[in-house]
């Protein structure tokens, strides 16, 4: 039960990226009349899959210890995908943005932001009552 | 404190299995040991009655496999692969029942021990 | 972190469509005026948006990952409506021209009303924008608390 293990980290990080997306949401439902506006959207689940390497699928083996491991623990190079977005129905303005859409996606961004800092919180707990020996 | 109790708080712990939420780490609650029949003299092949040190590793193995499955589904969730928030939270609140469980456990062994080395023969 | 700069993203959305408000009420208030200190009918108001950088400042845009990604709104133009006014015959209104004709404002007033309550919608949907930016904000407080 390391402070710095992969799943802490991986924690931080989907914090980080919530902060950014919501940061878009809000660009978005401001711009939903703005003429010529296109939706922006930020994926890092992919990313961040990749870095975690969950079942051990993804990485390369390494047979010696002298050998980098490469693809794994990149967690400071994280790069989200920011893109606009394609689909959706275009208005007579050039504006796509669907602005219910956005609500329901921002309310689902902050409950699982809810989520992480919940679990960011039980794991640090666990760790202070380690640390305090259960008394 | 009587060591059926720590018997009790195995089966506890045992109960606390990871089925619920993952495939893997099935605990099999038929091979689990009875205290009171606990004789390391006798040897009667594989289902030999384990000493306590034996079921304690074993216990303590399990509560680090109940962490890392719980490590595991919090992974899953932050990088999106589920998004099923409630097995994610239970699978972390068990885990962390049974290491607090499993410190109890060692705790109080530690202090029948020293009970027992305080007796005056 | 950045939640800030969603607030202000938010607040610029609000500000913008304030200002949508007001031409949409102006407009709807004035829809039968003929006469104006300009001479003529007065002109219905239509408010452009555009939108801009979030972050200003080069220091902000080097430090920040969205570099210009998430835009702020304005109200960049308020701008008189290009159409033209209404004329009905009425020879003997004040305002009448030479033929018996008045101007009137071009306004629809059912259409006036559906901007409003669009911009009514707009204008909550950014106040949900800033709440969600603002409760995530608090529950960075409480990270480590239990």
């Amino acid at each position: 039960m390391k402070i710095d293990d992969k799943t802490m980290q991986a924690l931080t990080a989907s914090l980080k990226f919530r902060q950014l997306r919501q940061e878009l949401h809000a660009s978005n439902i401001a711009n939903a009349e703005t003429p010529g506006y296109k939706a922006k959207k930020l994926d890092f689940e992919e990313a961040l899959a990749r870095a975690l390497d969950v079942d051990d699928q993804l990485g390369m083996k390494t047979t010696d210890s002298k050998h980098f491991n490469v693809g794994g623990g990149g967690f400071n190079n994280l790069q989200p995908e920011i893109y606009e977005d394609s689909n959706g129905i275009v208005d007579p303005t050039g504006n796509n943005v669907d602005r219910d859409q956005e609500m329901a996606e921002m309310a689902e961004n902050k409950i699982m932001y809810d989520a992480t800092v919940q679990l960011i919180n039980k794991k640090l707990g666990l760790l202070k009552y380690a640390i305090g020996s259960g008394q | 404190m009587s060591i059926e109790n720590v018997g009790n708080m195995n089966k506890m712990l045992s109960n606390y299995s990871t089925q619920d939420w993952t495939k893997s780490a099935a605990i099999d609650q038929a091979s689990l040991p009875k205290f009171n029949e606990l004789n390391p003299n006798l040897a009667q092949g594989a289902a030999a009655p384990q000493s306590f040190s034996e079921i304690m590793a074993s216990s303590l193995a399990e509560v680090n496999n109940m962490q890392v499955e719980a490590n595991k589904a919090i992974q899953k969730l932050a990088s999106g692969q589920t998004k099923n928030i409630s097995e994610t939270m239970l699978a972390v609140e068990n885990a962390e029942i049974a290491f607090k469980t499993m410190n109890q456990v060692r705790m109080k062994v530690i202090e029948a021990y020293k009970e027992i080395m305080r007796m005056q023969m | 972190m950045d939640l800030l700069t969603s607030l202000k993203i938010s607040s610029s959305g609000l500000t913008a469509n304030k200002k949508r408000m007001a031409a949409i009420t102006s407009n709807i208030a004035n829809a039968q005026v003929t006469r104006t200190a300009e001479g003529g009918p007065y002109q219905p108001k239509e408010v452009v948006f555009g939108s801009e950088p979030a972050r200003e400042s080069f220091a902000e845009i080097l430090e920040g990952q969205l570099e210009e990604k998430a835009q702020t709104v304005h109200a960049t133009e308020i701008a008189n409506s290009r159409k033209p006014p209404v004329l009905k015959y009425e020879p003997n209104h004040p305002d009448a021209n030479a033929e018996g004709y008045v101007a009137y404002p071009n306004i629809n007033t059912m259409e006036e009303m559906a901007n409003m309550i669009e911009a009514s919608r707009a204008y909550e949907a950014n106040i949900n924008a800033m709440g969600v930016a603002k409760s995530m904000a608090m529950k960075d407080l409480e990270i480590g608390r239990n």
